[in-house]
């Protein structure tokens, strides 16, 4: 065992002893036993809102609850509200919120609080400082809450505790709670989302019009030659998630015969049974048209945005858009390709463009 | 007699000839295939209540009537991103998340050209419903056209959400967090990066949703340079976007955000987009701090952090040149000392004695 020690202490000092030295270990180790913070405040835990109406811009009661971790003396409790609920950020208020004409009309748990001081996003709750006995959920029930208007936008209630009766000096513990409020109430100065599609042979970019045919004519299948086609869809959201939109239907067929889609990106073939399209200008065979619209939100996805190259798989997304997108046009390119020994019939399909937002 | 009968074998002949002469036309009446749509809406609603609502839909096409026929079918996620997967099979089962019982719809409307409008729809929660997220979404569908080898037809699609408030089981875990390249993610591959010669205009988080309930957490994030430089991202969810139930959901934020505002439809909207934060070369080290809860529940907290570094061609290059002139002024400098030490032209080295 000694031995093993004089080997370790002659590889890692003697060895190495220009890198570091048993004094400069020494001094290292002993930062890290004076390096602990000056203090420790931890989070309040179990950190709730209830709001009786979260609809925008209502009176309300909010009950505020957690748990208090640190056994000190507490004398004050913080509540400011804000639209981040990040402690050292700059405090926004909430559009809206009025927490000014607030009332505490119940507590539980921890108790004996008056309201100190309030403004429209700022509560102050006082008390005779004294130890936190409890581990027991405490909660604090405020009548003439004003909501907030923001239905996009989360706020929160920032909570600190201090030993000091008017939220001075060093905080005890800190913590912050989510509310939203949600849905209900119309507001006029908003607009509200939308989401404008179109979809024929041929369309204008604002979809206003189009050339009223529904339907696409292929020709006569020869294992000589590409069979072309192609039709439009026009598509805009103001919508902040954007839209997806997704190419549904079987593959071409004539009862029982089918011919088969391309599951990846692929040339087009003659004397292949193949069927696909894409979103993109081609020459091989010249077919299409890149997306037309100036503005760059809205794409074709990856697999069929690719010239000369297509797929057909149902229920892919063929485009979409991250974000709000002004109308975009996009032109659907079909091939289909056949083999000598494909059994005559008429092949057809019914592709449906299915418009969603996104969530 | 006769020329009654003559009469009508001409009249015959008339009507074969003209079936078989005149081009065939689509059997269906053509409706329009232009939309304008809801695209989401959101219900808080108690169990034992409902919430009576109208959706407006209106025909683009100015000279067709738009005929929509209306279902109620469930979705779910496609991927981490936020694109629905409609459930569109008439035989698809029921998720446990599903409005459908709940929601009542008309089966068809029809808009007149370039009208609009409203249609009743409500949403009936039962007294004994648990709490926690229920979506669905109503699908218009204009109808498939007869004729040629690719019939087209379009619908548009209104996700519905009704959250029903009580106490639910809320559960985000982060599973991944760090720079992201968003053209790199929709080509399939996973867009987070450690190591990146193109400077970052994203970072992303993704969390993975094992609660009953849809979550939209908000935050942010601290980005710190070696230098010890920060910047913060403020608002790391702005559209307010969804993690589904059981979706393992990314987000992504941009370091810096250009908002711009543009008219759609004859109104303004604001629109967000990544641009350049202008980040220098070098060692980033990221924290994350996201908050969740639904309203009576506890607010949660998830907190992670990341680090990457951002090396461009450039850089490198640059890097590699100074290291290689420091080198040479070493080398210089050791020469000199030589020639000092024991005069030009000594070659012997400089070599610790034994």
């Amino acid at each position: 065992m000694r031995h093993r020690l004089l080997r370790l202490h002659a590889l890692a000092f003697i060895k190495w002893r220009y890198l570091w030295t048993e004094e400069f270990v020494a001094l290292l180790l002993a930062l890290f036993v004076f390096a602990v913070p000056a203090y420790a405040a931890t989070r309040l835990q179990e950190r709730g809102l209830y709001m009786v109406s979260n609809e925008p811009g209502v009176t309300t009661s909010y009950t505020a609850s957690f748990r208090y971790i640190s056994p000190q003396a507490i004398g004050s409790v913080d509540m400011l509200f804000c639209v981040s609920p990040i402690p050292y950020e700059a405090c926004v208020t909430p559009p809206g919120l009025d927490v000014s004409q607030a009332t505490l009309s119940d507590q539980i748990g921890e108790m004996g609080y008056s309201i100190l001081s309030k403004s429209t996003n700022h509560i102050i709750l006082t008390r005779v400082p004294k130890v936190i006995t409890s581990s027991d959920l405490s909660s604090y029930t405020f009548t003439n809450m004003v909501n907030p208007t923001d239905t996009t936008r989360s706020f929160s209630i920032r909570l600190r505790t201090h030993t000091t009766t008017d939220a001075t000096g060093t905080q005890v513990d800190f913590g912050s709670i989510k509310g939203q409020v949600q849905t209900g109430t119309k507001l006029e100065t908003q607009v509200p989302p939308m989401l404008l599609f179109c979809v024929a042979e041929e369309v204008t970019e604002g979809c206003t019009s189009t050339n009223d045919t529904y339907y696409a004519n292929m020709g006569q299948l020869s294992a000589d030659s590409t069979l072309i086609a192609h039709s439009q869809m026009a598509v805009g959201t103001n919508a902040s998630g954007g839209f997806a939109i997704t190419a549904n239907g079987t593959p071409m067929s004539a009862g029982t015969n089918v011919i088969d889609p391309l599951a990846t990106p692929t040339a087009s073939k003659q004397g292949e049974n193949q069927f696909g399209i894409n979103l993109v200008a081609n020459n091989d065979p010249a077919v299409g048209s890149n997306p037309e619209g100036t503005f760059a939100n809205a794409v074709a996805s990856p697999d069929y945005g690719i010239p000369n190259q297509y797929k057909y798989v149902p229920g892919d997304v063929v485009a979409f858009s991250p974000n709000v997108s002004l109308m975009k046009k996009f032109t659907v390119s079909y091939i289909v390709n056949s083999r000598p020994d494909l059994h005559a019939g008429v092949y057809t399909t019914t592709l449906t463009y299915i418009a969603s937002g996104r969530f | 007699m006769k020329r009654f009968k003559s009469i009508v074998l001409v009249a015959v002949a008339v009507l074969l000839g003209a079936v078989y002469v005149l081009p065939a036309a689509p059997a269906a009446a053509q409706s329009s295939a232009s939309m304008s749509i809801v695209p989401k809406k959101n219900y808080v609603i108690e169990p034992g209540k409902s919430v009576k609502d109208t959706l407006i839909i209106r025909n683009l096409d100015s000279a067709q009537p738009l005929q929509l026929s209306l279902r109620v079918v469930d979705f779910t996620f496609t991927d981490d991103g936020g694109t629905p997967k409609l459930m569109i099979a008439d035989d698809a089962p029921q998720t446990t998340w599903s409005l459908r019982p709940f929601l009542n719809t008309p089966n068809s409307v029809t808009i007149e050209p370039g009208a609009s409008k409203t249609i009743n729809i409500e949403v009936k929660i039962p007294a004994k419903q648990g709490a926690g997220s229920y979506y669905s979404a109503i699908v218009y569908s204009s109808g498939a056209s007869a004729g040629g080898n690719v019939g087209l037809s379009a619908s548009g699609v209104t996700l519905v959400f009704a959250s029903v408030p009580g106490q639910v089981k809320e559960n985000l875990v982060l599973k991944k967090f760090g720079a992201y390249d968003s053209n790199t993610a929709a080509t399939g591959s996973s867009g987070y990066m450690f190591l990146t010669d193109k400077e970052p205009q994203s970072l992303a988080y993704t969390l993975e949703n094992g609660g009953n309930v849809t979550e939209s957490p908000v935050g942010s994030i601290t980005l710190k340079d070696m230098f010890g430089h920060e910047r913060t991202i403020n608002n790391v969810n702005p559209s307010g976007s969804l993690a589904l139930i059981g979706q393992t959901r990314t987000y992504t934020a941009c370091i810096k955000l250009a908002a711009q505002e543009v008219d759609f439809q004859g109104s303004k909207t604001t629109t967000n987009a990544c641009t350049s934060a202008g980040l220098w070369p070098g060692y980033y080290h990221a924290t994350l701090d996201l908050f969740y809860g639904q309203n009576g529940n506890n607010t949660q907290e998830v907190t992670g952090v990341a680090s990457f570094w951002y090396l461009p061609l450039w850089f490198v290059i640059v890097v590699v040149v100074v290291l290689l002139g420091a080198a040479y002024v070493v080398w210089r400098i050791v020469n000199k000392v030589r020639e000092m030490l024991y005069g030009p032209g000594h070659k012997k080295s400089l070599r610790r004695r034994k």
